[in-house]
């Protein structure tokens, strides 16, 4: 994601009239540097901690579980050995200690759907941590650029959105899918289906980016900032990205969820990850119409595949509250509840 | 302002004409429009690759055919001559027609569930930011991932299960367990419960009223076999309307503007003497008649608050009017209500009214009433499941939005001068929270044309998504280059809209010209 | 006061509604009687199919979709059918199709008299010489270069069937009657009895008055003229027809359609139904054709044909009572689904498309031995098992290369054409056969079909065992058909259609060098088996024949057929008289043996 220093986010309001030097992170009475704030805040949120918790356990099953880049991992099956049927297929998990021959059970030709749906989800991270931190990068760069210089570069950089917002997605994805089988190989395919997908969804978050910094760049700090002589970057970088961070967290963590959600439906149509590699996507549309008699093959994927964009939107939730430097009512509310016994 | 859009628009056109150029080439590189002959062991399988590789000029480079469809859909801008050619799918139906036919299923499909999302979605967004880390604000953001991330076919599938099949069942033999009863009290008394403040205690109260008020309603209804036999009737018509003049002129003045609770309450009364009076007339309803209708409802309560007068007149005409339109949108849905044993009872839907796939039943043929109870219950299923799943980005943005406006300094003034907390939400800080949504709002309309490629799908509903995915399935270059002008040129438009919207909205952002 | 007055003003409203409401509360609201069309007595039937109706003449090649031969199928009629034993059956009602000689063929083709189009212009010997003059290429004249660009003449109508067939016979003459014309063939043609007025192809479905008019003649004596008159094709010498030219532009895209035309003559019906309704790309209604006695007569008035492309949408629909006969595509899933619902009786069976393993006979497997060690190593029965036998339960390996299990010879032909020696897997005589040789075995499949790449996946596991080097040369959908044939696999995995009628299919794939024969299969025996049984007419000894190619082709090592693909169809109670068909005209091929549950 595109918040790569929040160690030295000055309090904007105030701090920037003072001059260059960074007054938020001197000690002072109470003085919490602004690292520490944001970092107070985001522990303190439950929510966000929930998630985080669950995600990181959900991230070291998918890549422990059946490995990762040649690393062998600890499960004994692959996702593509063919296995004879336990059991119909059927789940044989029976308790969260006793899970069987194939806790998840097996599809219709007999692969181990756990070993599946770990691979699904691994390789579903791994797109939408691509598509978030691609498009995060372009539409922020671009849409902050557009937006605090205004002129030619706006016009350039929003025209060539415009060219990207209209080419439709699903197009760009299908045309890729073909280049990847004939050129690249299945290796190869999740990596760039997710650079190409990261390539061409930045254009919303770089329109709302713009909007933002064409009503911040107007406000009093900027103006101050400008007369006490901070260059552009400083001022696009340090004072107008703080004051946007909220919208920019929002949408790119819907961003990151909805690349999945694009996965998968660009797999329901067959223009997605393509066989003998498995994305969550993938095994949730080939599975469809076992919804009513296995429907295990349904759930399991569609519980990763919620448990993944719920996790990543409420630690978006909790980062753009932790970042938000206007954000005092209700952390100060929150400070007098912790010291309650079990709150919240 | 002219010359800005001016300029915007001629360089909509030059946009166009380079993505056009790049979506033909993605097109002709995305497959391979002779894959199922190749394979074929048909005898004249020569021959038939022969033809489809003269329909579609295949002998001629992509680039080159590309200046070939050009020429075509150039003929599109000569005004008045008609002769508009986006060349024809693979199958032989020209791309035109297909594209206004799809056009119109799409618009029919998603624009209510889109105009729905936008008023719920920011609606919620708007109460979770003032209910911050509530019980409420959990469970909306829970339930609206929840929806936002499954799967939407899954969602269709579950939809057609329980609410059409599952309720068509229900139907045919209208009666409901206690156990039914008793989940769907609690689930009411949950929702009361999130909805209610802070203290444990008021939640309690909530939840025991919530739940205590649906079992009561379901038993009643029950027990009245309203469930087969639906309507509305004037009493619950009088006490809904008296409840949303109260509702609205809480919103819109304040219950302390006598002037304009009166004018509602005026316009209920009316409301109900129009039930009787209008009531023959409808059996002849046809859509303008409605439309006309509403409209004179309208200039009504302007009147009416009008002639109440007071210190601010607009705001009992805007109450008034605002009342008289929604006591008539329940006259006509207790009207559609009633028709409803003789829709299902109708030979061509065989007691099974909720449909799963499709946009009407076909050969129906009625009354005004029965074929908008006929779109209804195709459209029901369909329009909820792209509810439920866009719902989650609207009031994710105006949840983080609104955070942000109540936080300004400008709110904190308002509250300082006295204002009551009404006033702050509704007139300060809700009108500028909107002020970052209309760029998304005015995206997602323009992307509204793309259809809505799998619900449209799983719902057997032809509309743009199909069209397109459809002709890449066949890698058929026409008609997505028709999808793509249609969705390219709606894009830009709204894009402008949007910017525009922009600086009108926010007096700080000025459009240079 | 003027609050008070007010509030009783309000007061005063709210008691004279309230009065009213009292008085008339009956009156309140009040239903006229929604318009009920009384049923009639045949009912309604509803029918689902994956595509959208597009066009009225299913013949061209635009036109050539699943669905619009089925609505041709049940708008015309013809002189035979296929029944659902793939038998070839005469409707003598319509017509009469009569051998006049054996050598030289010459078939005579009599309309009925009384048989009629919708709009009452009897069904006579023009439309029958319009048909042939379509169907046999007559007037064609192009030749085309390498890359497929016509360099001279033309391609008149736009015919997406064979011609190869009527191509023998010349121009025919109209009988006496008026209702009848004689086709003398050239050279005997095997398939003659499906050739010309088969119904599900559409039957004689082009009414040449319709046709005369549209293509700017003066009526249908003008056409017959024109046809007579004008001079065959001849790719040497092209010449122009622009009145032929004229009749085939209409011909090619004139009917082609989403919705109803306002003018009837551009869907006329000569048989049980006629289209009255179409909303596009939704649905579609035939009703009873009231003129129809020449053939089986419908039990239904009406037939509702929706689209629904999804298998889940289907048993979803069919589940709800919005539909009551759905042929979804098959898998595993649908038919258990299916089974479970009540009051759905579900048909499974075959189609007629088999996948299929071929050997090239060149590079690594030049060599018969490592051809007949790969086949050993081949696991037919557990593909079966994994892949087909979940939605048939009746499913086995397919034994024939020439025959599909439908069919009356095929018992006889998988008893001796040697197939039993690679019933089971035999990795030890495959290790023996390859001798401690270990051949690297580049397998091209379809990447995107998950059959096959099941397929591929068990057969390379078992070929590794016995020592088999296999390469992964699995491509993308779009790819995988361009690659037939161009020699950069040693193996490949595919389907074929069989058309289960007809013997014109079989040098298409076997003979020496012909186009869909990918892998480079030749026997000059087989060659000269084939060319005799293209010019024969009688069924048992096409059989015959078919017998010995089917053993030489198993004896050469050629590769083996896999499975038939299965298929499932399923109605509600509502409806009885379905049969499950295994050719393209599915659950319709009986249609008039639908019928409504009263």
């Amino acid at each position: 994601m595109s918040i790569q220093t929040p160690s030295d986010f000055p309090d904007t309001d105030a701090a920037t009239v003072t001059g260059p030097e960074r007054p938020a992170s001197e000690p002072e009475a109470k003085g919490l540097s602004q690292g520490q704030i944001v970092r107070k805040k985001f522990f303190d949120n439950t929510g966000a901690i929930i998630s985080l918790v669950v995600f990181a356990v959900v991230f070291i099953l998918a890549f422990t579980s059946v490995g990762f880049a040649g690393i062998p991992g600890w499960w004994k099956y692959n996702h593509t050995e063919f296995l004879p049927l336990v059991n119909g297929g059927a789940p044989t998990v029976t308790g969260p200690f006793s899970w069987g021959d194939h806790p998840f059970g097996q599809d219709s030709i007999g692969r181990d759907y756990f070993a599946m749906t770990m691979r699904g989800t691994q390789n579903s991270i791994i797109i939408m941590f691509i598509i978030g931190a691609l498009a995060g990068l372009v539409g922020v760069v671009i849409g902050a650029c557009s937006g605090y210089f205004r002129g030619w570069p706006e016009a350039v950089l929003m025209r060539f959105t415009d060219v990207i917002i209209i080419i439709p997605v699903v197009l760009a994805a299908a045309t890729l899918g073909e280049a990847v089988n004939r050129f690249v190989g299945p290796g190869a395919q999740i990596w760039l289906l997710g650079l190409f997908l990261g390539l061409v969804l930045w254009t919303g978050l770089a329109r709302l980016v713009r909007g933002e910094f064409l009503t911040l760049r107007e406000r009093e700090f900027v103006d101050a900032a400008k007369i006490a002589g901070a260059s552009n970057t400083r001022i696009i970088f340090k004072h107008i990205l703080p004051n946007a961070v909220g919208v920019i967290i929002v949408n790119t963590t819907l961003l990151m969820s909805s690349a999945i959600l694009l996965e998968t439906a660009l797999s329901y149509i067959g223009f997605g990850v393509k066989a003998p590699d498995v994305s969550l996507g993938l095994i949730i549309s080939q599975n469809q119409e076992a919804f009513q008699t296995r429907p295990w093959l349904f759930w399991f994927p569609g519980l990763f595949i919620v448990l993944i964009c719920l996790c990543i939107n409420f630690i978006g939730d909790g980062l753009r509250d932790a970042f938000d430097p206007r954000q005092k009512k209700f952390s100060a509310s929150r400070a007098k509840e912790s010291g309650k016994p079990a709150a919240a | 302002m002219v010359t800005y859009i001016v300029r915007r628009l001629v360089t909509a056109v030059l946009i166009l004409f380079g993505a056009s150029f790049v979506v033909y080439q993605l097109t002709a590189l995305s497959g391979d429009p002779l894959e199922d002959l190749r394979a074929s062991n048909a005898p004249n399988r020569d021959q038939l690759i022969q033809a489809r590789t003269e329909l579609l000029d295949l002998n001629t480079p992509a680039p080159l055919r590309y200046f070939g469809w050009l020429a075509g859909a150039a003929k599109c801008i000569v005004p008045f001559a008609a002769t508009c050619d986006l060349g024809s799918s693979i199958q032989g139906e020209a791309v035109t027609t297909s594209l206004s036919r799809a056009m119109g299923n799409t618009i029919t499909l998603v624009a209510t569930a889109t105009v729905l999302a936008i008023i719920i979605g920011i609606s919620l967004g708007i109460i979770t930011a003032l209910r911050q880390y509530s019980g409420l604000d959990y469970g909306v953001t829970f339930m609206s991932f929840l929806f936002f991330s499954l799967p939407i076919f899954w969602l269709a599938v579950l939809l057609k299960e329980f609410g059409a099949i599952g309720f068509n069942n229900f139907l045919d033999d209208p009666d409901i367990p206690p156990s039914t009863i008793a989940v769907v009290a609690i689930a009411s008394g949950l929702i009361w419960a999130l909805f209610a403040s802070k203290s444990w205690k008021r939640k309690g109260i909530a939840f025991v009223l919530g739940a205590v008020v649906a079992a009561v309603l379901l038993f009643l209804l029950d027990l009245v076999g309203w469930f087969a036999n639906p309507g509305l009737g004037p009493v619950v018509i009088l006490v809904t309307g008296v409840g949303i003049a109260f509702g609205i002129v809480l919103l819109t003045a304040g219950l302390r503007n006598r002037k304009a609770l009166y004018s509602s309450l005026i316009m209920v009364a009316l409301g109900l003497v129009a039930y009787y009076v209008v009531n023959p007339v409808l059996n002849a309803a046809t859509i303008w008649m409605i439309i006309i209708l509403a409209v004179i409802t309208v200039l009504v309560g302007l009147g009416v608050g009008y002639a109440m007068g007071g210190y601010d007149r607009s705001q009992s005409m805007r109450a008034a009017a605002l009342t008289g339109l929604l006591m008539g949108f329940l006259i006509v849905v207790d009207r559609f209500m009633v028709t409803w044993p003789s829709y299902v009872s109708n030979p061509r839907v065989r007691g099974r009214p909720i449909a799963t796939v499709g946009a009407e039943t076909p050969g129906l043929e009625g009354t005004f009433w029965i074929n908008g109870r006929d779109t209804f219950t195709h459209l029901l299923l369909p329009t909820l499941a792209l509810l439920l799943a866009s719902l989650a980005s609207y009031s994710r943005y105006s949840r983080a939005s609104m955070l942000e406006i109540m936080n300004m300094d400008y709110i904190r003034t308002a509250r300082a001068k006295g204002l009551s907390e009404r006033t702050v939400v509704m007139r300060h800080a809700f009108r500028n929270a909107l002020i970052p949504l209309a760029t998304l709002v005015a995206f997602d309309i323009g992307a509204l044309i793309g259809g809505a490629i799998i619900t449209e799908q799983v719902f057997a509903f032809s509309g743009m998504g199909q069209l397109f995915v459809q002709a890449l399935q066949r890698t058929d270059p026409d008609p997505i280059m028709g999808f793509f002008l249609v969705a390219g040129i709606l894009a830009l438009v709204f894009n402008l809209v949007a910017d525009i919207a922009y600086s009108v909205l926010d007096p700080r952002v000025r459009v240079k010209a | 006061m003027r609050f008070g007055r007010t509030s009783k003003a309000v007061g005063v409203a709210a008691v004279a509604a309230l009065a009213l409401s009292a008085c008339a509360a009956n009156t309140g609201t009040e239903t006229t009687e929604e318009g009920t069309e009384g049923e009639a007595t045949g009912g309604n039937i509803r029918v689902v199919e994956v595509n959208a109706f597009s066009s009225f003449n299913s013949s061209t090649s635009e036109g050539n979709v699943d669905i619009n031969g089925k609505i041709a199928y049940a708008t015309h009629s013809g002189f035979v059918y296929i029944n659902n034993d793939l038998e070839v059956v005469k409707n003598e009602d319509f017509g009469t199709m009569e051998v006049l000689s054996e050598d030289p063929l010459s078939v005579k083709y009599t309309v009925n008299e009384g048989v009629t189009w919708s709009d009452g212009e009897p069904v006579d010997g023009g439309d029958l010489l319009l048909a042939w003059a379509i169907e046999s290429g007559y007037f064609n004249d192009s030749t085309t270069d390498d890359a497929g660009e016509v360099v001279s003449g033309a391609t008149y109508f736009d015919y997406a069937g064979d011609t190869s067939g009527l191509g023998l016979t010349e121009l025919p003459e109209i009988g006496e009657d008026g209702r009848s014309i004689t086709l003398n063939y050239s050279e005997p043609f095997a398939d003659y009895e499906v050739a010309f007025g088969l119904m599900s192809e559409g039957g004689i479905d082009t009414p040449a008055h319709v046709l005369a008019e549209k293509g700017g003649l003066a009526d249908e004596d003008a056409l017959i003229e024109l046809i007579n008159t004008t001079p065959a094709g001849d790719p040497e010498s092209p010449v122009e027809r622009p009145e032929i030219q004229a009749l085939a532009d209409f011909w090619n895209t004139g009917f082609d359609t989403k919705s109803l035309p306002t003018d009837p003559s551009l869907f006329l019906s000569n048989g049980p139904f006629i289209a009255s309704a179409i909303t596009p790309d939704q649905s579609m209604t035939l009703t009873r054709n009231e003129d129809y006695d020449w053939g089986p007569i419908p039990k239904v008035d009406e037939i509702t044909v929706r689209y629904i492309g999804e298998a889940p949408a289907q048993v979803q629909a069919l589940q709800n009572g919005e539909v009551d006969i759905i042929a979804p595509q098959a898998s595993a899933d649908t038919v258990e689904q299916l089974e479970g619902l009540e009051g759905v009786t579900v048909e499974q069976g075959n189609q007629l498309s088999y996948d299929h393993l071929d050997l090239n006979f060149s590079g690594v497997f030049e060599d018969e031995n490592v051809r007949e060690a790969f086949m050993k190593t081949v696991p037919r029965q557990q593909l079966v098992d994994t892949i087909v036998k979940k939605i048939n339960p009746d499913a086995a390996p397919l034994d024939s290369q020439l025959f599909l299990t439908d069919q009356e010879p095929y018992e006889e032909t998988a008893a001796n054409n040697g197939s039993d020696a690679y019933a089971e897997v035999d990795i030890e005589g495959a290790k023996e056969l390859l001798a401690g040789a270990t051949p690297e075995v580049r397998i091209m499949y379809n990447r995107d079909n998950p059959n096959r790449l099941n397929s591929y996946t068990l057969i390379a596991e078992s070929a590794a065992q016995a020592g088999f080097k296999i390469v992964d040369g699995g491509l993308g959908s779009s790819d995988w058909g361009a690659a037939l044939g161009n020699g950069t696999y040693d193996a490949t995995i595919f389907g074929w259609i069989n058309s289960g009628v007809g013997v014109s299919g079989v040098p298409q794939i076997f003979k020496t060098a012909n186009g869909s024969n990918f892998n480079g299969f030749s026997s000059p025996e087989a060659d000269a088996l084939m060319d005799e049984l293209i010019v024969t007419t009688d069924p048992e000894e096409q059989d015959r024949i078919q017998i010995e190619i089917d053993k030489l082709i198993w004896d050469s090592k050629y590769g083996l057929p896999l499975f038939q693909v299965p298929g499932v169809d399923a109605y509600s109670d509502n409806v009885t008289g379905i049969e499950y068909m295994p050719n393209q005209t599915g659950v319709w091929w009986n249609f008039w043996d639908w019928q409504v549950v009263q």
